[in-house]
């Protein structure tokens, strides 16, 4: 290398080392000041995000905008009682256009949405938490990234469980630095959720046909139930699994390399997408393949909701509801007390077990035997999509690096994408690595 | 004093089987009292690894910790408290009375039977102690604990017959 490339080549490895990664952090609010931020949808995702910002100090609400007037008054008058006096959009072009100091802006539209709201608030200078899925197309999902690149904007994915310091430490101390699993072989995943009905409106609050139509819905139907249609949204494996893949791929270290899946319209007659599935996934790992297993139903709910990483020592059983989590120690592990002294796992009490009919009933010859059982301690003490909000608005103000920027969320994207391609194929369809990038 | 008496007073083996009852039932009674005023509360504290560094997610702990104070006095389980209370033919001011002071009692009677001081009397308070309970447990059918404190009153009976033969005490009247 002569010494004019040496230069050159070091002038622009410095710069890679000191530029500052605006997808992740950004730093155009001083920490002390407030952020004004805007509230893109309305419904009940977006009720959820509104009221757990709230909770978070030196953030003002400035702006509400739905099509619908019935949202549109909810928000603006809930947001009025806790002393934040909105202005509400229709439009949310006409929203960009007028409200000229908005930070950072929350979108929770329908998904067809996402891309076109996401990528408009960032190419207006606007910081973007977007609701996953982000977007209900591959090219929707990518032109997102290509935004946030583009823009220098943030755009933040509510890949909640990212921010959950229960996963935080699952992954990083007891997966990570401990390693109590050993070797990941298996993992699995699952949603069962209760049959519902369709969700209505009241009648005299419907929202005028053209409208609706203009906005991209047939009917009001559909933009009550949009999560059900393919051209609104991707059906129970992106509303439902997208955040249980999410933790899938981020806990595995990547997307996974294949997928096969089966599923169906088993019981409503009236959704376009399947109301079950079954996928199973392969991951290529440093250590080796792991195969992942992942279920959602919607008309069945017990077993609740989990993911699952199971590995030649141990097995950690993770869920965003803390009665479902638990960590069991394989009778060959190494030993365990080190960390339950630190208190990163709590010995459980194991219950009694049922008495047999027989005293000299056995088990089956091949049954390993029942493993030790630990909890993790860590609690969360707000609610669950609070922290990640939270880490947005740290990223806002330049103190902290986003947990789920829209790049990485990408990878989980394809995952699903293929995967509900993979149901309708009824066959093993292979990711490829350039696939899983944006 | 008779020789009779002298002989059977300076009986080491008796000497020792009496202070074996003694310190048994004391130790007994004595941590039983103290363990009415304890509880395991739940705290929270800041998860730190092994150097005492707060991890780096800010995680919090929930822990279990066992604590003493005369806040956390319970006589017994809040179960059988209920059921003593709604037993009719406990008078409920009595039975408020009798948990009310059971730990305290406990203690007092333990710490009387390991110093040594008016030993036959607490010996015999004991065992009014230990039947009282019985006739509550009886009543609310905790048969399991009636058979545990009949074998408490078979050793208290026991050492009130061998307390001729006290030895290291403190007070030696009564």
């Amino acid at each position: 290398m002569g010494r004019r490339q040496f230069l050159t080549t070091a002038a622009a490895g410095a710069a890679i080392a000191f530029a500052r990664p605006a997808r992740l952090l950004a730093g155009d609010a001083a920490p002390s000041d407030s952020i004004s931020v805007a509230l893109l949808g309305v419904g009940a995702q977006g009720r959820v995000l509104m009221e757990d910002t709230l909770k978070i100090p030196g953030i003002r609400f400035v702006a509400v905008c739905d099509i619908w007037d019935y949202n549109r008054q909810y928000g603006q008058r809930y947001l009025r009682k806790f002393g934040h006096s909105v202005r509400a959009y229709h439009d949310f072009g006409d929203m960009l256009e007028k409200e000229k100091d908005l930070q950072a802006v929350i979108v929770a539209t329908p998904d067809f949405w996402h891309a076109p709201h996401a990528i408009g608030c960032m190419k207006a200078g606007k910081h973007v938490y977007c609701e996953k899925m982000m977007s209900n197309t591959i090219e929707g999902a990518r032109s997102m990234v290509r935004a946030m690149r583009e823009t220098g904007r943030l755009l933040q994915i509510g890949h909640q469980r990212r921010s959950n310091p229960r996963y935080l430490v699952a992954l990083n101390d007891l997966l990570g630095k401990a390693n109590l699993l050993g070797r990941i072989t298996t993992a699995n995943g699952q949603w069962n959720r209760a049959v519902s009905a369709d969700l209505g409106w009241p009648a005299r609050a419907a929202i005028p046909a053209d409208t609706l139509k203009r906005y991209g819905y047939e009917d009001m139907h559909q933009f009550r139930n949009w999560r059900w249609f393919k051209k609104c949204g991707g059906g129970p494996l992106s509303d439902l699994g997208a955040h249980q893949i999410d933790i899938l791929n981020w806990f595995l270290g990547g997307p996974p390399v294949s997928v096969m899946a089966a599923g169906g319209n088993d019981y409503y007659t009236n959704h376009e997408w399947f109301d079950n599935a079954m996928v199973l996934f392969e991951y290529r790992l440093p250590t080796g393949t792991a195969r992942a297993s992942y279920q959602v139903a919607t008309t069945t709910s017990a077993g609740g909701y989990f993911e699952q990483f199971m590995g030649v020592e141990g097995t950690l059983k993770i869920s965003e509801n803390p009665k479902y989590t638990s960590i069991l120690r394989e009778a060959n592990a190494p030993d365990w007390e080190p960390w339950v002294r630190l208190h990163y796992l709590q010995p459980w009490e194991a219950p009694a077990l049922a008495p047999t009919d027989s005293d000299d009933a056995v088990a089956d010859a091949r049954e390993t035997a029942e493993l030790a059982t630990y909890g993790l301690p860590v609690v969360l003490r707000k609610p669950v999509h609070q922290p990640h909000l939270e880490n947005f608005f740290n990223a806002v103000r330049g103190k902290g690096k986003l947990n789920c920027p829209a790049d990485e969320a990408f990878h989980s994207e394809i995952a699903i994408f293929k995967a509900c391609e993979a149901v309708y194929a009824r066959k093993q369809i292979q990711i490829a690595p350039e696939e899983t990038i944006a | 004093m008779s020789s009779n008496e002298t002989s059977q007073t300076c009986d080491p083996g008796a000497t020792w089987a009496f202070l074996t009852l003694r310190l048994w039932l004391g130790a007994r009674a004595l941590l039983s009292g103290i363990e009415k005023f304890s509880e395991k509360v739940t705290i929270e504290q800041p998860l730190r690894d092994a150097t005492g560094a707060p991890d780096p997610s800010g995680a919090v702990v929930e822990i279990q910790q066992k604590v003493y104070g005369l806040s956390h006095y319970h006589a017994i389980p809040e179960a059988l408290t209920t059921k003593l209370l709604q037993e009719p033919l406990l008078p409920q001011s009595l039975t408020t009375a009798f948990l009310g002071s059971l730990g305290y009692t406990l203690i007092v009677l333990g710490a009387m039977l390991l110093l040594g001081i008016c030993t036959r009397c607490a010996l015999g308070l004991m065992g009014i102690l230990y039947t009282l309970l019985m006739a509550g447990l009886l009543l609310i059918h905790q048969e399991d604990g009636v058979a545990w404190l009949g074998i408490h009153a078979g050793l208290i009976a026991f050492a009130l017959a061998l307390s001729r033969h006290n030895r290291f005490a403190l007070t030696r009247k009564c």
